[in-house]
């Protein structure tokens, strides 16, 4: 067995698990805490199929920071409290188990059907796709090739960042509208 | 690389499915916010996967692209959580049923 | 003349059209209108009662198509009229007898409001009594049997805010039904085996074609209609009640006419019967039993219009009795005579109607001779022809009947039929001497009817008395046994146990009696006749009740109809509400669950895309694969 596929076959199991049990959890912070797990396993996916760059920003961007602010969200707002276990709507959870292992299935039928179990990459990707290592192979591509979506994906942030900004601002300002909200800002002030 | 790229795909597809199973089965909007950055992470998990096989870095390129703008889209979401949470006092989003017919 | 014998039907029609639409404008006149219309008719009938004499006695059969009426396949029915002795004799009676008691009926009808429509119904139903009498065909004289029962049923109910009238006319009409609907079958075989309704081709085809088997059949058949319509035993249980309706009808439709339909159809079908042979002992037996049952109920009656009632369906109990014995034009010659002395009966009692302001029950009538002493001659003629005293109509008629039971070897026969013409001339005497001899009972003073009332009684009277010596001395020369023969064959005499002589000798002799034992029960004073029911009562109520049928039938008629009356309710409500109101019920149920879809949990809709997506990728997948 080569490197490569030792670290698929441990990280592998690991990436599934830590998902899995990240559903499974009843506390947030917990839940939120496997999932970082598995983003660093999903980076170690990246690190061995060639993406280094993807690698970095994916911990330092999904793990590093996505996280983080679910975490403060999290904390912030105090819903680390346990989830009832008790479902309301009837077939919910029987239903959603069921149509996803069947989305599972489909997926690896496609999969079987259009790419085949047996395919393998081929072996000169470093020489083709990555000359010059990762990141200026991608700097090449993304700065060319991509550049309009670069420039888009960039106002897309500014716009995030003031939306937010203004979501946040406005509790204060405007009337309570229905009485749980103005029980709600009863409660608060 | 001596593991079939299939494997990848696989596992995101596992992934995947363990997102959608997320988003339905439990009723907090936080919990199933991460769910939905399960899923997102499976597709670029097979993306990249995809990129490798066609020997060319586009895959990886839009895998880059999906991150950045589910960063943008974490943040917006999370205000609305915030938002409607302190107006509901209730992360459920069993309790948001003002849509209904 | 003959050709124009539909206008004897058409001229009451157009009687019934125009009292019809300008009844309540015209009044009075609507009466005199009508009655006109009828004496035309009536002397159209002479005139084709001429025209068919002059030629000879073979030729008489003269057949007028009007046009065709149904013509589908092998099927086909015209509109025709056919004259010959039996139907010109018919029409003649319904004409005649017909326009005697519509004048009558304009004195009597005077003060009524809705004169002008009594009137229409009354020429409506004699438009439909010529169609079926002149009718040449099967179908067409259906016709004119279901008109003349609508027709009772209407005048009947004249008086419709009274109850006991309404549901009169209602008995008749679903009693008279039954038969009909045997009758509707017995017309349909007669189709099915002849191919033919006519007639002509009918009797011609009978004696040849039609197996015994099937001319019993419909010979049984038609005689249904023909026991209803005429009120013999088993469904004779409307007459009495159909007294309800006004004098007039009574006189023209009850005793006169219609209910001597049935012995006419009897004798048209004669052929048929003839081949059958049992039917036409079917015939002689209901006759003699219902022409003796009737008899004792008519004396058990204390309403005068009920005894005649009675006595009405005792009389063609001895018409179908005659025809029974195959003595058609014995039974013809009793069906014109008593529909001179039956109308003449009820039209006097009209006149005790009227003079004692609509009082019926004999019980408060009596001693009226001093006060309506014409009245009481009317009566007195019209009882006596009845009961069968020389030489009135009655006496020819009926001894005739009685004495050919006898000359044609029917033994036991003639001893029932002599024992009825005793009772006959017992239960007619009886209302003669209960009211308008013996004491008076009622402190009301009567008048006697006026004038022009009294005419056509004085009419029908002088019929009574001299219509047997005209129509029929003997029973083989008889001038009506002579014309009639080449409809319905000649009459042998034969020769029976007793010789002519002594046959007369007892028919005189028991009427006589019987009048006398009468006049010493009812009239005399010398017999308590009024603590009979008391001292008796269970005889008595058996002849008041008429033994009891129409209890008997309503019990019948009452289990199986509640029963299921019942069984539909349950089925109404159970099965067809259940299903109705079931069906309302699940698609309440079902539209709970619509809803459901929009609760507004947001994990419902997602489920809901996710369900979608699934199967659309099952769909691509297999298409893959």
């Amino acid at each position: 067995m080569s490197a490569e596929e030792l670290v698929f076959w441990v990280f592998a199991p690991i990436s599934v698990g830590s998902a899995i049990a990240m559903l499974l959890q009843r506390n947030a912070v917990h839940a939120a805490l496997f999932l970082v797990v598995n983003f660093f396993t999903i980076s170690v996916f990246y690190l061995v199929l060639g993406a280094s760059f993807l690698f970095a920003v994916q911990i330092i961007v999904y793990a590093g920071a996505i996280m983080v602010l679910f975490l403060f969200v999290i904390m912030l707002l105090g819903v680390d409290r346990e989830e009832s276990l008790l479902e309301r709507l009837r077939g919910q959870r029987v239903l959603g188990v069921a149509l996803g292992v069947g989305i599972a299935l489909e997926l690896i039928v496609a999969i079987r059907a259009g790419v085949g179990f047996a395919t393998h990459a081929p072996a000169n990707f470093d020489e083709v796709a990555n000359r010059g290592g990762n990141a200026v192979a991608i700097s090449a591509v993304l700065f060319r090739r991509y550049f309009f979506p670069f420039e888009v994906t960039s106002i897309l942030l500014i716009v995030a960042a003031i939306a937010v900004v203004v979501l946040a601002s406005r509790q204060g300002s405007i009337a309570a509208s229905t009485p749980e909200d103005r029980a709600a800002d009863a409660e608060a002030a | 690389m001596s593991t079939p790229i299939s494997y990848f795909l696989v596992v995101s597809a596992m992934l995947f499915s363990i997102g959608t199973i997320g988003v339905l089965v439990r009723k907090n909007a936080l919990i199933i916010f991460m769910s939905v950055e399960l899923q997102l992470n499976a597709v670029n998990l097979s993306l990249v996967a995809f990129s490798r096989m066609h020997n060319e870095l586009d895959g990886q390129v839009l895998a880059f692209f999906s991150m950045v703008v589910a960063a943008a889209e974490v943040v917006v979401g999370l205000a609305i959580i915030v938002t409607v949470y302190r107006r509901r006092r209730s992360a459920s989003v069993d309790d948001l049923t003002v849509l209904r017919g | 003349m003959l050709d124009l014998i539909w206008l004897v039907p058409a001229l009451p029609l157009a009687g019934a059209a125009v009292n019809l639409l300008l009844g309540r404008r015209l009044g009075k006149a609507a009466g005199r209108l009508a009655t006109a219309l009828v004496a035309l008719a009536f002397a159209v009938s002479v005139g084709a009662l001429l025209d068919l004499l002059a030629h000879g006695s073979e030729e008489r059969v003269h057949v007028t198509r009007l046009f065709d009426w149904i013509s589908a396949g092998s099927f086909s029915v015209d509109v025709a009229f056919l004259v010959d002795p039996l139907s010109i004799t018919m029409a003649l009676v319904v004409t005649g007898v017909g326009a005697l008691i519509h004048l009558y009926a304009i004195g009597y009808m005077d003060n009524d409001p809705r004169i002008g429509t009594f009137f229409a119904y009354l020429n409506l139903f004699v438009f439909f009594m010529l169609v079926l009498v002149l009718a040449d065909n099967y179908l067409l004289l259906f016709v004119g049997w279901e008109g003349v029962g609508l027709c009772s049923y209407l005048l009947i109910g004249f008086w419709y805010e009274r109850p006991t009238a309404a549901s009169a006319a209602t008995k008749a009409f679903v009693t008279t039904r039954i038969g009909d609907a045997g009758m509707l079958l017995g017309i349909v075989l007669i189709f099915v085996h002849v191919g033919s309704l006519d007639f002509g081709v009918v009797f011609d085809e009978a004696a040849g074609e039609l197996t015994q088997g099937a001319a019993t059949a419909i010979s049984l058949l038609l005689l249904a209609g023909a026991i209803g319509k005429s009120a013999q035993l088993p469904l004779h249980v409307w007459l009495p009640d159909a007294m309800e309706g006004p004098t007039p009808v009574s006189a023209l439709i009850h005793a006169a006419t219609m209910v001597t339909a049935g012995v006419y159809l009897v004798i048209r079908s004669h052929v048929l019967f003839e081949v059958s042979g049992t039917a036409l002992t079917v015939v002689l037996v209901i006759g003699l039993i219902s022409a003796l049952y009737a008899a004792l109920a008519s004396i058990g009656q204390f309403d005068i219009k009920r005894a005649l009632a009675y006595s009405t369906m005792s009389q063609i109990g001895f018409m179908f009795f005659a025809a029974g014995m195959g003595f058609y034009t014995g039974a013809m010659l009793l069906l014109v005579c008593h529909a001179f002395y039956k109308a003449l009966l009820f039209l006097t009692a009209g006149n005790v109607l009227h003079g004692l302001h609509d009082e019926t029950d004999m019980r408060r009538m009596g001693g009226l001779r001093a006060d309506m002493p014409v009245s009481t001659v009317w009566f007195a003629i019209g009882a006596l022809s009845l009961a069968g005293i020389p030489p009135l109509a009655g006496f020819f008629a009926k001894d005739h009947i009685v004495g050919f039971a006898s000359t044609s070897g029917r033994d036991l026969a003639w001893i029932l039929a002599t024992i009825g013409a005793f009772l006959s001339a017992l239960y007619i005497a009886r209302p003669l001497f209960l009211t308008f001899f013996g004491r008076r009972r009622n402190e009301e003073r009567a008048h006697e009817a006026p004038g022009p009332m009294q005419a056509p009684l004085a009419a029908l009277a002088l019929l009574t008395v001299v219509g047997g010596l005209v129509l029929g001395v003997t029973p083989e020369t008889g001038r009506l046994a002579v014309f009639l023969e080449p409809v319905v064959g000649a009459v042998e005499h034969g020769e029976g146990a007793l010789r002519d002589g002594a046959l007369i000798a007892i028919s005189v002799v028991v009427a006589v009696a019987a009048v006398i034992v009468a006049y010493w029960i009812w009239a005399s004073e010398r017999v308590n006749w009024q603590a009979f029911p008391e001292r008796q009562p269970e005889l008595a109520g058996w002849l008041a009740n008429a033994f009891y049928l129409n209890a008997l039938y309503a019990w019948l008629v009452q289990f199986p109809g509640k029963g299921l009356g019942r069984a539909l309710r349950v089925v109404d409500e159970r099965v067809i509400d259940g299903a109705v109101n079931g069906v309302a019920d699940e698609v309440e149920d079902a539209s709970h669950l619509a809803p459901a879809i929009q609760r507004g949990f947001v994990r419902t809709y997602a489920l809901a895309f996710l369900l979608g997506a699934v199967a659309l990728l099952l769909f691509l997948g297999l298409r893959i694969v």
